[in-house]
């Protein structure tokens, strides 16, 4: 009766929810946010036990009690895994500077400028846009091998920015459309050239925009697996690839697989940590 | 502090033009307003003094020098914009700062200069915040702190109180008037909203379809305006135009509109020397229109139509044989009802004439 008469000065509602009191209420989100986190949760616990399980106990990872760091210490014994985290961290700092380098003028020139160039830029940008990611890596595969790049560092490397350079070239134009362009202008008044009002006001103000994307263009070379799975073998490998290849003939190796997993997993959750703020405006785009 | 002028300055958007042919003199340390509705180029024009725009045909020069060809770090202006343009990454003082850090001015000469700004503005609180962590008063202040720091030889100002409300866009506007009697500069103005364009400018520039209409103080702007246009634009509530015609009488003439006629004697009859017979629109500005009840000499009839009460003054449209008359300053208590019959008088030299055709003031 109460909520009928405090209700009645409050616009009518008629949802199921709001018809609960509201300790049922708060019960019901509890409920209901328990049930979310664990299905995000879920795989990543799994994950880390069975990380922790002997080899044969995988598959029990809900009985037994045996746990061991004897998985963490076989995979870093292999030479090959240390040698993929670290291509895979080179890789993907290498193609975030520099695709950044490059997309951070292109989205400008994108946002500012008018005439044939910047149009005929976009127009490429686009149709490449529209080509599934999927089919790039057929062709890029038959270029990096005529040109000698298959299996390089250099070979992944252009792969990535390249495609890098379309997509985030699309997102910065965003950006700086977002951003005055007074600010520059009055920069310009106020003694700059055109270049150094980009530079010292838009760049600045564009700031965060491009942190986000930076991290984003980081995680997405990290994670990425079709590239390195098509352009690169044995000689540069890759951390996701390398973690595929404990399925063998012989079986899965899921406690190493998930070992190295659980590893490749830490850069990426010390960046979510600590760069929340950049990585949520990130996701908005 | 320099004289700006402007000659056959001409912009042109593939084969649109959105300045044609446009002279014009500022003179030093003068306030100049460019009004005119929007795309009249008003603002083109501006742009093209500051050099954000390259002009297409003509010269413009500052002081004694032509600086089409100059960037507009070059020409030593100050601008403010509509939105403020401040910078977003840096504080207040840095904001006040940048034009002069990029001069190579000492940082003791930046302070002492920012001080004196700061002072004019009354910013002295506000230095070490950020432009977002200010109000929209507050940041056109700083806006126009940069302006003030850089003694720039002109100031250029892009609609810079359209974004406040209303009441503190009638506050900006006295304190924009009192800044430039203190700090004397040549300051180039652009609005759309006739009121700042007649409170600030020392001469008015009534631009309309590229080209300037008229130019004068705001007296002349408002008491002989050179074209219909310019008549239309400036005044509130617009001027009332009727077809009128002029017919020769004796000592003076007589025009005869809708509802009636007037009679002008010679003495008043500017501009209607030789247009016996000629058809004309006559101008009444609806401040000047008397309104009576019982019939009067001189005057149109006419019924009431509505009336709006704005408490000071009543505004009332009077609808004579089919053409509408808007009246102001109608006393506030005064009782009209629709329908009401009524005499409109105006003083014979507060009417204005324009060319049917031209629609230019016949004066």
């Amino acid at each position: 009766m109460s909520l009928a008469s405090s209700g009645s000065s409050l616009p009518r509602r008629t949802g199921l929810f709001d018809m609960l009191r509201p300790g049922a209420r708060a019960a019901f989100m509890t409920l209901a946010v328990s049930a979310v986190l664990l299905l995000f949760l879920a795989p990543i616990i799994i994950l880390v036990v069975t990380s922790l399980r002997p080899g044969w106990g995988v598959y029990y990872i809900y009985r037994g009690t045996e746990f061991t760091l004897a998985n963490y210490v076989e995979v870093f014994q292999r030479g090959v895994v240390i040698e993929a985290f670290f291509n895979s961290f080179l890789v993907a700092t290498a193609a975030t500077v520099l695709s950044l380098g490059v997309t951070v003028t292109s989205g400008y020139m994108l946002s500012r400028f008018k005439g044939w160039l910047p149009k005929t830029w976009f127009t490429s940008i686009y149709v490449f846009r529209t080509v599934p990611y999927i089919s790039w890596v057929l062709p890029l595969y038959v270029v990096n091998e005529s040109l000698g790049l298959y299996d390089t560092f250099f070979g992944i490397l252009a792969a990535h920015v390249a495609v890098h350079v379309c997509f985030f070239s699309w997102i910065m134009k965003g950006f700086f459309d977002g951003i005055d362009p007074s600010m520059e202008y009055a920069a310009m008044i106020d003694g700059c050239t055109r270049w150094g009002a980009f530079r010292r006001v838009a760049l600045p103000a564009a700031g965060p925009a491009i942190a986000a994307l930076g991290i984003l263009s980081w995680l997405w070379t990290w994670n990425e697996f079709l590239f390195a799975l098509i352009l690169t073998g044995n000689r540069t490998p890759l951390l996701t690839v390398t973690m595929a290849q404990f399925v063998t003939e012989l079986g899965t190796e899921w406690n190493l697989m998930s070992a190295m997993a659980v590893m490749a997993m830490i850069p990426a959750v010390i960046i979510t940590l600590f760069a929340q703020k950049y990585v949520i405006q990130g996701l908005r785009i | 502090m320099a004289e700006v002028v402007l000659r056959d300055v001409c912009k042109r958007y593939g084969s649109y033009n959105a300045v044609d042919n446009v002279n014009l003199t500022i003179r030093d340390k003068e306030f100049l307003v460019l009004v005119g509705p929007s795309g009249c180029g008003k603002s083109t024009t501006l742009r093209m003094i500051a050099g954000l725009e390259d002009i297409s045909d003509g010269t413009i020069a500052i002081g004694d020098q032509t600086v089409n060809d100059l960037p507009p770090r070059d020409r030593d202006i100050a601008m403010v914009f509509q939105n403020y343009a401040l910078y977003q990454h840096m504080t207040v003082y840095d904001n006040l700062a940048f034009g002069l850090r990029n001069r190579k001015v000492s940082e003791d000469i930046i302070k002492t200069e920012i001080d004196r700004a700061v002072d004019i503005l009354g910013l002295r609180d506000l230095l070490k915040r950020k432009p977002r962590e200010l109000s929209g008063g507050q940041q056109q202040r700083v806006a126009l702190g940069r302006c003030i720091v850089r003694n720039a030889k002109v100031f250029l100002f892009d609609e810079p109180l359209s974004n406040l409300d209303a009441k503190l866009r009638a506050h900006m506007r006295l304190e924009l008037k009192r800044l430039h009697r203190r700090v004397e500069t040549t300051a180039v103005y652009v609005t759309h909203d006739q009121v700042e364009a007649m409170t600030l400018g020392d001469r008015v520039v009534v631009m309309n379809n590229s080209r300037i209409e008229q130019v004068g103080t705001p007296w002349e702007i408002y008491s002989r305006p050179s074209t219909r246009f310019v008549a239309s634009f400036i005044g509130s509530p617009a001027m009332n135009f009727l077809d009128g015609k002029v017919k020769r009488n004796g000592s003076g003439y007589h025009i005869h509109a809708p509802g009636g006629a007037f009679h002008v004697s010679n003495e008043s009859a500017r501009g209607l020397v030789g247009q016996d017979g000629r058809d004309v629109i006559v101008g009444l500005r609806p401040e000047h229109i008397r309104l009576h009840d019982s019939k009067t000499d001189n005057a149109l009839h006419g019924r009431v139509e509505l009336t709006e009460q704005l408490g000071a003054e009543q505004l009332v449209e009077v609808i004579a044989e089919g053409a509408r008359i808007m009246v102001s300053r109608v006393e506030a208590e005064r009782e009209l009802k629709p329908g009401t019959p009524v005499y409109l008088t105006v003083e014979p030299g507060q009417l204005r004439y324009f060319d049917q055709a031209t629609e230019q003031a016949l004066a």
